[in-house]
């Protein structure tokens, strides 16, 4: 046998017409993709530097970054945001096998309570949890009426309560992607792994880890995504102690009327999300 | 290839809910042997294989691997290589880490592993390839990586779960030969499990053929295809003329039978009034009545000529229809619907009992 039964895959260059005609046909999407996502940025960048006495400023990334005020504030975003996304996927990782694992009617039930939340506006949820949380609440009244606490504990507007509602409304996100590439893994992966030498454990973390990397890396980029800007749950479930940038960019367009600043505010906001999401992704590269 | 047991199989049995899989089976493999289990799907084959492994603990019996009892210790504590189907190469990792993962699993010294790895590699003629991505290899090559990925701990049995159905006929038919090859140079101990009657009468130094979670017949290849201990053997492996019949009477081994195409004698020992069916390979049938021997006659129903030889399969009435495998050399083929006679000797007709199978 020599290697010539096994010839190298060919790989042709395509010439320029086909690239120019493939170029055609992306070209409707390139531009609604600028229209509806690049435009709108370019405009917050923008506003964020514009004086509108004229000329340019960075007078509201000074302040964002030059009091401890609103050091503060962006703190308890990046709390928020690395906070829930660690318990979101502490839970979610065992769920998505348990999920994968599962058969017939019981996968059904198993994904539909999964899906059926998200069907529900995130304000819904989020006074439900107020409604369970509250001093005169669901879970303070039983509590009491079995006797087990006599007064009722603080649980609504506690940190608590704001990282258990967010992890609650953004599990989704994080159990789908990881859910997807469960599926598809192959059992039998685990079963070379095995008969190479590896412990369960050294299986664990040498092979399904890795292998399921992508779903997780997915679900990470969705829930940090998702509760470092998250702005209807810090405000229900916790108020005013607990200034994030989605409620410091609402005061700042809404009642102190500083676009300029919103604007400067909301492009930390994403700055922060593409470099954890970016961070998450390049870490979790196989090393060489 | 010494005589000492190497892999010790006594009474191994599976169940999987009400189906038994695996009903007591015994199987012993000497060190260096190659040994394939053959049989239809749903056998018994690869839950086997699985059980050798320590992939499917066995219900019942017991498996001794290099001296020591091993029916109950867990795949990584065994020391076997398989070879999967699908291969389960890792995809995160290059065809050298994959090579590697073994040793490394095992705390192997960096050294000795980039030794393993190159030698591995080697021996499969893929030297230059590792550090290619799994998935930029072909078939043939992801083939290779399994088998230099289960080599390269040097296990004490190499398994192989239909290893190579997954490539195409000329490559499996190369792979078959090389690998046979390649697993006596570095004299490894080894199973496959196949469907494939050609590649298990090519690779093996014996063949247990595998019927309804039993052992039908464990030989060589050579002494399987010519003295089939079961009906169930003889149509699993080659093709066969088989005529059924009554026995009439016999002495010393040999049956007298009564059949639609005349009295035929057997090898086989059964009672006046069994029936049996006549069986033997098409390649003993000659053109002419033959002295001493078995003789049928009958029409010519159709003749396929495949090259080095040409099968001929005649309607000798009644149902019955005899095959022929006729050489090359011989001196004028018979055509479509001429009157043929054809002889076969005594010694190479087998009578089995009808009712099995």
């Amino acid at each position: 046998m020599t290697d010539a039964v096994l010839p190298a895959p060919i790989v042709k260059a395509a010439p320029d017409r086909e690239r120019l005609a493939a170029f055609g046909f992306v070209a409707p999407s390139v531009l609604i993709i600028a229209l509806v996502f690049v435009l709108p940025l370019a405009l917050l960048l923008g506003v964020s530097v514009l004086d509108p006495k004229g000329g340019v400023t960075v007078a509201h990334y000074a302040r964002l970054l030059g009091t401890p005020y609103y050091l503060g504030v962006i703190w308890n975003s990046l709390r928020l945001g690395l906070l829930t996304t660690l318990i979101a996927f502490l839970i979610s990782y065992p769920a998505a096998f348990a999920l994968a694992r599962a058969r017939g009617a019981l996968r059904s039930i198993l994904l539909a309570t999964l899906f059926l939340p998200l069907a529900a506006s995130v304000i819904v949820k989020a006074f439900a949890w107020t409604i369970l949380l509250r001093s005169d609440g669901l879970i303070n009244t039983v509590l009491i009426a079995v006797g087990i606490i006599e007064d009722p504990i603080r649980m609504i507007f506690t940190q608590t309560a704001l990282i258990v509602g967010a992890v609650n409304i953004f599990l989704p996100f994080m159990v789908l992607p990881i859910y997807a590439v469960v599926a598809q893994l192959d059992g039998r992966y685990a079963e070379a792994a095995a008969t190479l030498g590896a412990s369960p454990l050294v299986v664990f973390f040498r092979v399904i880890l890795p292998l399921t990397l992508p779903g997780i890396i997915a679900g990470v980029a969705l829930v940090f995504s998702l509760s470092v800007s998250a702005y209807v749950v810090p405000t229900l479930l916790i108020g005013e102690k607990y200034p994030t940038l989605a409620t410091t960019i609402a005061k700042a367009y809404l009642l102190a009327r500083e676009p300029g600043f919103g604007a400067a505010a909301g492009v930390v906001l994403l700055a922060i999300a593409i470099i954890v999401v970016a961070l998450s992704a390049m870490l979790s590269r196989e090393p060489k | 290839m010494s005589a000492a047991p190497h892999l010790v199989i006594s009474g191994v049995s599976k169940r999987f809910g009400a189906a038994t899989v695996l009903d007591r089976v015994d199987l012993t493999i000497r060190r260096g042997e190659l040994v394939t289990l053959l049989g239809p799907s749903g056998c018994g084959k690869t839950t086997l294989l699985r059980a050798i492994a320590g992939l499917a603990p066995p219900d019942g019996g017991t498996i001794a691997l290099a001296g020591r009892d091993v029916t109950h210790v867990p795949p990584h504590r065994r020391n076997v290589g398989v070879v999967f189907q699908s291969y389960a190469l890792f995809p995160h990792l290059t065809v050298a880490g994959n090579v590697a993962f073994g040793l490394k699993v095992r705390g192997a010294p960096k050294a000795e592993i980039d030794r393993a790895v190159e030698r591995a590699l080697s021996l499969v003629k893929l030297g230059h390839l590792g550090s290619r991505r799994i998935s930029a290899l072909s078939g043939g090559q992801q083939q290779r990586v399994a088998l230099a990925r289960a080599i390269a701990v040097e296990p004490d049995v190499l398994l192989f779960d239909e290893a190579l159905s997954a490539l195409d006929r000329k490559l499996r038919e190369e792979m078959q030969v090389e690998l046979r090859r390649l697993l006596q140079e570095v004299k490894a101990t080894a199973i496959f499990v196949t469907h494939d009657q050609d590649e298990a009468l090519t690779m093996s130094d014996r063949v247990a053929v595998m019927n309804k979670g039993r052992i039908e017949q464990l030989a060589e290849p050579r002494e399987l295809y010519a003295r089939p201990a079961s009906l169930f053997a003889l149509n699993f492996v080659g093709l066969s003329t088989r005529i059924a019949g009554q026995v009439v009477g016999g002495s010393n081994g040999t049956v007298e039978v009564v059949t639609p195409v005349g009295r035929l004698s057997a090898r086989g020992a059964f009672q006046p009034g069994a029936s049996v069916i006549v069986a033997t390979r098409p390649e003993q049938l000659r053109l002419g009545t033959g002295d001493g021997a078995n003789s049928a006659a009958g029409r010519v129903r159709s003749v396929v000529f495949q090259g080095s030889r040409t099968l001929v399969d005649v309607d000798a009435g009644a149902g019955a229809s005899l095959l022929a495998e006729l050489s090359g050399r011989e001196a004028e083929l018979p055509r479509v619907h001429d009157e043929v006679r054809f002889a076969w000797p005594v010694a190479e007709t087998f009578a089995f009992a009808a009712e099995a199978s």
